[in-house]
């Protein structure tokens, strides 16, 4: 019965204790709505909307940044194609938010804050929203022209001009990058795929039993992708490898 | 529980203003607006929830633990009240607002030095509108730690993801408004990615096969051209002000007929 739990069925529960919502409850709401209004306004009195030079196509400028909720993806750019990092990453992230209540049947472990009992969930979900904002801080704050790393706030770059020689991974414009050729990228992938797959099945045998094959792969799916994001990443930054994979139709 | 709270009150109010204030109170015009009366009892206290339209979106009764303010962060319903903020201050800046190539800008410009409290107004849409995309991102990352999303509430978890992609887009589509170097760019650079979509981009794997090219790509139709110009600041417009927040408010009102049928989370 605890897939169709409604409130009236809760609510007949021991233990569980209810009260009028007039006047505790609209009471919490008037005085959030108030504390709201006057923090926003006392915002909008001290800090005007920015508001830059009129539009003008001729002017690009450098560098040119998405708003800061898209920046992380702004950011991905650098180590992805923009059909990746643009198309079918934010893509996959919202297939993946979507896929999480349905792929993660533990009925018992909702309405508190609890880690120890779904540890895994717990640690992938803060993993990816910190890679997110970890990628917005990095795109909004010390990127600056070209897209080099800056420090924030300081016009300079990061330990001055004579600090980034040729070569060096964060000097993103003057990197010497090479690609893997396409057998050695299909085989790592494969058999970073197949390990990364059959791996989590030997080591906990009872979280695959009780998820099942559909639900198991449908999260070790995403599990190795997110892995494979970073993983890309690292490869570009300390290895200057462009692409993985180089086809006649797409580069991943 | 039918105990009168209002016994041992002690009264500020004059006599003569007390005897008005009944008066007031027993006529009929009164008695059909507020039906109830002062809700002082507790089958007062559920029959003013439960007959009035407004407040019959709020249980007649809570759940204490749901309640609590470090459980839940007010943070669904500071998003909901921001929305509010930004429906109120945007219908007010649409009257100081033309969405057309060479008077956005001026319009813009004249908000903030020649309407009064224009800059206020705009100030306050704006931050509240970055305050809203931080808010609604701070719910779900809530609800996520309490597990909210389990049965039986998954498919609002759904409904609950298509409104955090609709928050972001609203604030996307109002980034161009301004039609400043800021907002330009930025919706430059995030629609560029579009004509990358794999298939339907003209840049994008496979999509020369289909015939696709900048003219009539996924990209072009979200624009209306082949860079932002007045097609995609009318476009921008239109979805920002009516599309989307329609689309939002229908989504809006299932998430939370939802969460009033199945109550807030709570220990099972």
């Amino acid at each position: 019965m605890a897939e169709t739990k409604t409130d009236a069925m809760i609510a007949t529960q021991p233990g569980y204790e209810r009260m009028a919502s007039w006047p505790y409850f609209i009471w919490i709401v008037l005085l959030c709505s108030l504390f709201i209004t006057i923090l926003i306004w006392v915002l909008s009195m001290l800090f005007n909307a920015p508001l830059e030079e009129a539009a003008e196509w001729a002017k690009t400028p450098n560098p040119a940044k998405a708003p800061w909720y898209f920046i992380g993806l702004q950011e991905l750019l650098v180590y992805f194609d923009p059909w990746i990092a643009g198309v079918l990453i934010p893509n996959q992230i919202l297939i993946g938010l979507i896929l999480i209540p349905y792929v993660d049947t533990v009925p018992e472990v909702q309405g508190c804050y609890n880690y120890s009992r779904r540890k895994f969930q717990f640690l992938f979900f803060t993993f990816g929203i910190s890679l997110w904002f970890f990628l917005i801080i990095t795109g909004q704050l010390l990127r600056g022209p070209s897209w080099e790393i800056y420090w924030p706030i300081i016009d300079y770059p990061l330990g001055g001009n004579e600090w980034i020689y040729p070569g060096h991974p964060f000097k993103a414009s003057q990197a010497k990058l090479h690609s893997l050729s396409l057998p050695v990228g299909i085989t790592i992938s494969l058999i970073g795929f197949v390990i990364g797959m059959t791996l989590p099945v030997l080591i906990f045998k009872n979280y695959f039993k009780k998820l099942g094959i559909i639900r198991y792969s449908l999260v070790m799916v995403h599990v190795l992708l997110t892995l494979a994001v970073v993983g890309k990443i690292f490869l570009r930054l300390f290895f200057g490898i462009k692409y993985v994979i180089v086809t006649p139709w797409f580069n991943i | 529980m039918a105990t009168n709270l209002n016994d041992n009150e002690v009264s500020f109010v004059p006599p003569f203003l007390k005897k008005i204030f009944e008066y007031i109170k027993s006529t009929v015009v009164w008695k059909s607006i507020f039906r109830v009366g002062y809700p002082d009892t507790m089958p007062k206290r559920m029959a003013v929830m439960r007959s009035s339209f407004y407040m019959h979106i709020f249980p007649t009764k809570v759940g204490v633990h749901g309640m609590k303010i470090k459980y839940g962060w007010c943070m669904g319903g500071i998003t909901f009240f921001l929305f509010l903020l930004l429906t109120v201050t945007g219908i007010l800046l649409m009257f100081y607002y033309v969405p057309e190539e060479h008077r956005a800008y001026n319009d813009m410009k004249d908000l903030r030095y020649m309407v009064p409290y224009g800059v206020v107004l705009r100030n306050m849409h704006r931050w509240g509108a970055h305050g809203m995309v931080f808010t609604v991102i701070l719910h779900m990352i809530r609800v996520f730690y309490t597990g909210s999303y389990k049965p039986p509430r998954q498919f609002n978890w759904t409904v609950g993801v298509l409104l955090l992609l609709l928050t972001l887009l609203l604030s996307f589509t109002g980034y161009l408004l301004p039609w400043d170097q800021l907002g330009f760019w930025a919706v430059t650079v995030g629609t560029n990615m579009a004509s990358s979509t794999p298939l339907l981009g003209y840049e994008g794997p496979f999509s020369k096969y289909l015939g696709i090219q900048i003219d009539n790509d996924i990209r072009f139709a979200l624009i209306g051209g082949t860079r932002i110009g007045p097609n995609a600041l009318v476009r921008a417009y239109v979805w920002h002000c009516v599309g989307l927040p329609l689309i939002a408010t229908a989504l809006m009102i299932f998430h939370f007929w939802r969460i009033r049928k199945d109550g807030f989370s709570g220990p099972m």
